[in-house]
């Protein structure tokens, strides 16, 4: 179906648009089949065909998805480029068409062991390479040219070793090339170079001359490597690397590592950035080139503005340390990083990442690790004054620089002077935020705090002003009060034993408490009770005066008659807290009123009866039962039941009820392998004797009926996945939705189990499949459900394969029929889908051998249910299968000598890949 | 050095799009080797934008608090992120913005990615640094009309097969790249005499008339507030531009950037990668520590091969004495009025000789202008009244007295009269706090008295080109806030003059 140029564009377009969404409206197979028949098409624009080679480029391991499929598509692809004339106008096709190819070798793994293809790829591109300097083809070529030497630096990196074989041709070629490409070719050789030398250096037995013989061979490419599972950890590991021993001759090497370090300047910056970092390896690896040969690029280096080349050169102060630089260099170049994290002609991004290295800078003698965050020794606090935030600086840049003038104060001297410069900077954050508010800067604002008190903790001083600035800040901005909580949590997770959090809270209680009762609008009094919630978990602030300021409100305002019920959930909220972490033993009293006058005025019938609970609770029980009770989670007997019963709304929360998402699959599910037929849509009222005559026709008409034989009903067990912690062995209210991700199926409906516990049967239900189109398909199942402790939680299973040959069905036709008029059923089925001639049916032929098993128990494994005649001699069997909503499966086997030939009729082409593919399956297997 | 994917997303009027996105299958396949247990899948597309969208705090923008975007605890001090894609996690994800598109890029890690390593020892993190500078760059070279850009991204597709066909980028030059396709391909075969390697980053050759052309562009910021305890700060930056039009495979320049007596020395100089050699002495000028650079009034000499477009040559800052015009502003509260001085001197070292000055005085959160009586000594003023906004057109000269003065009184309508919709607003300017902004240009002349001597400038190639030298001065973010409000504050608190970036 190849369609025109503008079809095919919105084809690509959407296949762009979710390759997933796109596929499953068609079979991959399909689709190849359909891509490579365009890309051969003459009608068909080069625009067109660069789009689709784009698709294979990009996404070959979604599209060739077994290793007939990559070996055809590479083999039409490839022939597509060989008849390509060789003619300017065709180059920029043939570096598609190279590079779909290459690419489909290398990510897919499927053609790997595949000889003739991986000698043809690289014969070619290893002609394309030898033609330096334009002469054989001439210039128009060189695109082509260099991404053959792209795509072979690629093979080689993917495989390293793969071209060690070739070093010195490439070695030649690379000298040879004078044109701009000679950067391809130095990146190639070098990347060859250093994999070479690498395998080397691994190996035990290197003898003297080990590397000369390395540079100077030239022999046919072993393809073994290609077919060895890499690991290039170990291979790319900069770490550990084993140098050789140093009796060996490196003479060569040397003057060729020179020679390339010279000419790195005529390579753009990326790519020079990546001739050094090889050149580092070889260098550690061959202890007689010394480090210093890097030297002269050095004085070329420090002045740069590239990020490339920097960073090349940082990476060498990490590899090399004082071997290369000395300890005046050191500190020249930590100077010239401070510099270029602030220097204002260079972009925020970039500056970022150089503040960054400074917190890894690479010393000569490192104190501490490098994975963590470290000012070098030879940081100054000058240097540090110099990145000091400014108001006008984004949120990343203020917080990288807080962060790093924090630490600078920290380890510095004069630090009492550094601290308070770095707390009124805090402070001018403060007023823009109090002025403003708008959200960002109120988030940076907090992050300040946060990064400020997570190093300065200690200072007392500072910790009281600061608490002082946020109560200030929170009496004029109550709408902060989620930024306060979050601060308090934050701060006390981060340092257990701070006792700032508890301050910050008591001052907060503290500031609200006293609020003169006019200043108590609903809205900021919601915020007020999330913070006195917040507040009651802290065991050590007395809550008297709390319970108080709650008593006077209930009974003061007119907030009990009006009845809103979130404000009577906060107002509880708070309750709750209390009950839960305090001593109530010097409130008691208070408490008792405040659940008492809430219980018997409140208009809302829900809190009144919560706050009647607590108030039993608060009179009837111990402190400790009370608190077990009212805890989330730590109850025993009833503790599904007690957090619903405490509380109306979990306060992490927020606004809505959460679902906690599980990582790991709990449950799955197991299809059930099927007993006898299970199809479901009987044949009707008819009889046998109704199909006497003409029965074909009156077969054919039974589909007429509305939902007549149009569903697959499969069995699956619903049971626990592998080592499931023991917190899901009981689960409750099982809510399971699936999703087949398919456009050619009806959507299924949910289903609901009331309860699956790990100790008992697994649970067994039915699934109704409606096919449009009988493709195989995944089913996605999502399980929801609670677990003992009340939380409900989400969990993805692990999607269950339903394989083409699930669908099969017999045929829907009374149980009753003999065999004899299945079979004639046969025949006039298959004549009229041959003569008809319509543009779904289609007849195909499939053959194998029947060497290793013959051809009875192939039948009798896979089709015994589906034969409607069989004959001895020769061997022969008819299958008539069924699909449903209606497709018909005709098979008619037959042996021959060693052979078995397939023929099938089926009245929808769509699914010759899938009877394909499954008739290979079951021919192949052992 | 190479990267799994790039995506350049869109972001305007509300809607987000991919524009174009490009991902490397060979790099994934490594990926998933170096990662091990830890790899992600690349998500499709759409999935990629709103979870890049989550993580960048665009979305949810109408709610006050999310806790995982607004925690105070997580903060972000680079520009790498980590995406969240369903359970797992895509790291490291550097992200930049520029005019509503978002340029995202995913290096690959060639180490396990527990524990995280730092930012400088992953390979990949420069090019793909480099790759979408180099994107961001070339989209931003002409207009940004949407079929522009669309035109654009399908120009990008195309420049990628050879620049990054593999995922590995071998040039970041994308400008370079649109500039020499067609003439890419050289009329005549490389020579059989031509022993010399032509530069990567130089794939074409020029012919035609020789010719040099070097501009230095100094730019001037700052923040003056006229109190005695809020110290005023300034920042001088400079650039130097070169477009060398020279035949040959391999011509060589040299610029030499000289400084009078009495000139605020270069610091903080950084050399594009053309350049051959830099003398070490002039790299330790830095406004890092106090090397005593007062001495040293140049030349500083850069050698170089030139590039065939246009190029910046250096970067330097420098810290000069003064800032080239010192100003006063006062703005009082008068019911619904306002009362406003404005004063603006030029320092009698400056040159006064402008292409053009103008102070911007805008109002925020006032509503349109009603009514503005406004008298100035010297140059025009406009009242653009819908944007709030008044405009002083100086003009090319101070008066001799070098100093000009605007005093007046602006009218709004009464509060809550105002329509919103056409209000200005800024985070900072509330109440009293304002500014008037300065823009000028000063032709011909430098802060720092930085300049290129025509006869200085070597050049070795087969004919004398003809040398073109220019200086200019110009404004960028200059601003004179109200001294009767309170205006942010730039300087440290105790900190010292300079450092102010």
């Amino acid at each position: 179906m190849a369609g025109s140029n503008s079809e095919w564009s919105q084809k690509v377009a959407a296949f762009y648009a979710s390759p997933s969404h796109f596929l499953a409206s068609t079979t991959t197979e399909n689709f190849v089949y359909d891509l490579l028949r365009v890309l051969a098409d003459e009608k068909i624009s080069e625009n067109v065909k660069i789009q689709i080679l784009g698709i294979i480029q990009e996404f070959p391991g979604l599209l060739f998805t077994n290793s007939l499929v990559a070996e055809q598509a590479a083999e039409s692809i490839f022939s597509i480029y060989s008849q390509l004339p060789l003619v300017p106008k065709s180059v920029n096709l043939k570096c598609h068409l190279l590079l779909s190819v290459t690419t489909i070798v290398i990510a897919t793994d499927h053609l790997t062991s595949n000889a003739k293809i991986l000698n043809n790829l690289m014969s070619q591109l290893l002609d394309t390479v030898c033609d330096t300097n334009d002469r054989k083809y001439g210039g128009h070529f060189r695109p082509l040219r260099a991404l053959a030497c792209d795509c072979l630096r690629e093979f080689e990196t993917c495989h390293p070793g793969l071209l060690s074989r070739k070093l010195e041709l490439l070695h030649s070629l690379q000298q040879k090339e004078v044109s701009p490409l000679h950067q391809a070719y130095t990146l190639l050789y070098i990347q060859v170079l250093k994999n070479a030398v690498r395998t080397l250096s691994r190996s035990r037995n290197v003898s003297d001359g080990a590397i000369r013989e390395l540079l100077t061979r030239n022999e046919e490419i072993k393809w073994k490597v290609m077919e060895k599972p890499q690991d290039l950890l170990a291979i790319a590991t900069t770490t550990n690397l084993t140098p050789l021993p140093s009796t060996i001759e490196t003479k060569e090497l040397k003057s060729s590592v020179t020679l390339l370090l010279e000419e790195s300047f005529l390579l753009t910056p990326v790519s020079q950035a990546a001739v050094f970092h090889e050149l580092i390896q070889v260098v550690l690896m061959v202890r007689s080139l010394s480090p210093a040969i890097f030297r002269s690029q050095l004085l070329r280096l420090f002045g740069t503005m590239d990020i490339s080349l920097m960073h090349s050169m940082l990476h060498m102060k990490a590899s090399f340390t004082d071997s290369l630089f000395s300890a005046e260099d050191e500190n020249f170049l930590l100077k010239r990083l401070v510099c270029m994290a602030q220097h204002p002609l260079l972009s925020n991004p970039v500056k970022l990442f150089y503040m960054d290295c400074l917190l890894h800078f690479p010393e000569n003698r490192p104190i501490n690790s490098n994975l963590e965050e470290n000012l070098p020794v030879l940081f100054t606090p000058k240097m540090a004054a110099c990145l000091f935030p400014t108001l006008f600086n984004d949120s990343s840049t203020m917080m990288s620089r807080l962060n790093l003038v924090s630490l600078m104060c920290l380890d510095s001297a004069e630090e009492e002077r550094g601290l308070a410069e770095i707390f009124d900077y805090l402070v001018s954050l403060y007023k823009l935020v109090d002025a403003n508010g708008s959200r960002g800067h109120t988030v940076t604002f907090f992050q300040a705090v946060y990064i400020f008190v997570s190093c300065f903790h200690a200072s007392e001083m500072y910790m009281s002003e600061l608490t002082q600035y946020m109560v200030k800040l929170y009496q004029r901005h109550c709408t902060l009060a989620p930024h306060m909580i979050n601060l308090i949590d934050s701060i006390q997770h981060l340092l257990e034993d701070s006792k700032w959090p508890v301050s910050l809270g008591e001052a907060l209680r503290k500031l609200i408490v006293e609020l003169p009762p006019k200043q108590l609008s609903p809205h900021k009094l919601i915020w007020h009770l999330k913070v006195l919630a917040r507040v009651a978990k802290e065991p050590t602030i007395l809550q008297k005066t709390t319970v108080q300021f709650l008593l006077n409100v209930v009974q003061a305002s007119d907030l009990c008659r009006q009845g809103e019920w979130r404000m009577g959930n906060s107002v509880l909220s708070v309750c709750k807290s209390i009950l839960h972490h305090q001593n109530v033993e010097p409130i008691f009293s208070d408490l008792a009123d405040l659940l008492q006058h809430v219980h018997a005025q409140f208009q809302d019938i829900d809190i009144q009866d919560h706050a009647h609970f607590y108030y039993a609770l608060l009179t009837c029980l111990s402190h400790e039962k009370l608190a077990g009770i009212v805890a989330p989670g730590t109850g025993n007997c009833i503790r599904a039941k007690a957090r619903s019963l405490s509380s109306l709304m979990s306060e992490s929360a927020g606004h809505s009820i959460s679902v906690l998402p599980i990582k790991h699959p709990v449950l799955k599910l197991i299809p059930v392998p099927e007993e006898g037929s299970s199809n479901r849509g009987p044949a009707g009222d008819m009889t046998v004797k109704d199909f006497e005559e003409d029965s074909l026709q009156k077969y054919l008409n039974q589909f007429q009926n509305v939902g007549f034989a149009s569903t697959i009903v499969m069995k699956f067990h619903l049971t626990f996945a592998e080592k499931v912690d023991p917190e899901y062995h009981k689960i409750y209210t099982v809510h399971l939705c699936f999703d087949l991700r398919s456009t050619h199926y009806e959507p299924l409906s949910d289903l609901h189990v009331p309860c699956l516990f790990l100790s008992r049967t697994p649970h067994v239900f039915s699934l109704a499949f409606k096919p449009h189109l009988p493709f195989p398909v995944m089913l996605h199942t999502r399980a929801v459900f609670t677990k003992e402790d009340g939380s409900t939680c989400c969990s993805q299973l692990e999607p269950v394969d339903i394989g083409f040959a699930r669908l099969f069905l017999a045929l829907p036709v009374p149980t009753n029929w003999p065999l004899e008029m299945k079979a004639r059923l046969f025949n006039q089925f298959w004549e009229s889908l041959l003569q008809t001639g319509s543009s779904q049916s289609v007849l195909s032929r499939f053959c194998f051998t029947t060497v290793q098993r013959p051809l009875s128990e192939l039948v009798n494994l896979h089709f015994q249910k589906y034969v409607v005649s069989q004959q001895s001699d020769p061997e022969s069997y008819k299958a008539f299968l069924f699909l449903p909503p209606r497709v018909h499966l005709l098979l008619s086997l037959e042996q021959a000598q060693d052979m078995a030939k397939v023929d099938i009729v089926t009245d929808n082409w769509q699914l010759l890949p899938f009877i394909n593919s499954y008739l290979i399956d079951i021919t192949s297997e052992k | 050095m190479s990267v799994r994917a790039i995506w350049l997303l869109g972001l305007e009027k509300g809607t987000t799009s991919v524009k174009l996105s490009r991902r490397f299958p060979t790099v994934e396949k490594r990926a998933r080797n170096f990662n091990g247990k830890n790899y992600t899948e690349l998500p499709e597309d759409k999935i990629f934008l709103n979870a890049l969208l989550t993580e960048l705090d665009m979305t949810e923008l109408d709610k006050n608090f999310v806790e995982h975007r607004d925690s105070c605890c997580r903060i972000n001090r680079t520009s790498v992120y980590e995406i969240a894609i369903g359970d797992s996690v895509l790291w490291p994800v550097l992200v930049m913005t520029q005019n509503a598109i978002l340029y995202a890029c995913l290096p690959l890690v060639e180490q396990s990615l527990t524990p995280r390593p730092p930012l400088i020892s992953l390979r990949g993190i420069s090019p793909a640094f480099a790759l979408l500078s180099g994107l961001m760059t070339f989209l931003n070279m002409t207009q940004r009309s949407e079929p522009e850009i669309t035109n654009k991204m399908t120009q990008i597709s195309a420049m990628l097969m050879h620049a990054c066909p593999l995922g590995t980028p071998t040039d970041t030059d994308f400008g370079l790249m649109q500039t020499l396709s067609g003439s890419f391909v050289p009329q005549n075969p490389i020579s059989s005499v031509q022993a010399q390697k032509q530069p990567a980053w130089k794939p074409g050759i020029y012919k035609g008339k020789p010719q040099v052309n070097v501009c230095v562009t100094e730019q001037i910021r700052s923040m003056q507030y006229d109190k005695n305890d809020v110290i005023d700060v300034w920042q001088e930056y400079g650039t130097v531009t070169c477009k060398c039009d020279l035949e040959g495979i391999l011509p060589t320049v040299t610029v030499s950037l000289n400084l009078p007596i009495n000139g605020s020395p270069l610091q903080d100089i950084l050399v594009h990668p053309c350049v051959s050699a830099v003398d070490s002495t002039i790299l330790t000028f830095n406004s890092v520590d106090d090397v005593d650079d007062s001495l040293f009034n140049g030349p500083y000499k850069f050698p170089f091969t030139p590039p065939l477009d246009v190029f910046k040559l250096c970067y330097y800052t420098s810290q000069v004495p003064i800032p080239p015009i010192l100003g006063s502003y006062q703005m009082k509260e008068e019911e619904q009025n306002l009362k406003i001085t404005v004063n603006l001197k030029l320092h009698e070292s400056v040159k006064n000789g402008f292409e053009y000055c103008e102070a911007h005085i805008p109002f925020f959160n006032r509503g349109p202008i009603v009514h503005a009586e406004c008298k100035v000594n010297h140059g025009q003023l406009e009242v653009s009244r819908e944007k709030s906004l008044l405009v002083w057109v100086i003009g090319q000269k101070f008066p001799k007295s070098l100093e000009v003065s605007l005093t007046g009184i602006v009218m709004f309508p009464a509060f809550g009269i105002s329509n919103h919709s056409v209000q200005l607003t800024d985070p900072f300017c509330t109440g009293l706090t304002a500014y008037v902004k300065l823009y000028f240009r000063i032709p011909d002349y430098t802060l720092t008295g930085c300049y290129v001597d025509q006869h200085s400038i070597q050049v070795y190639s087969s004919a004398k080109p003809r040398i073109i030298t220019s200086r200019e001065l110009l404004s960028s973010e200059y601003y004179i806030w109200n001294s009767k409000g309170d205006a942010p504050v730039a300087s440290r608190p105790l900190g010292s003059l300079r450092n102010w970036e």
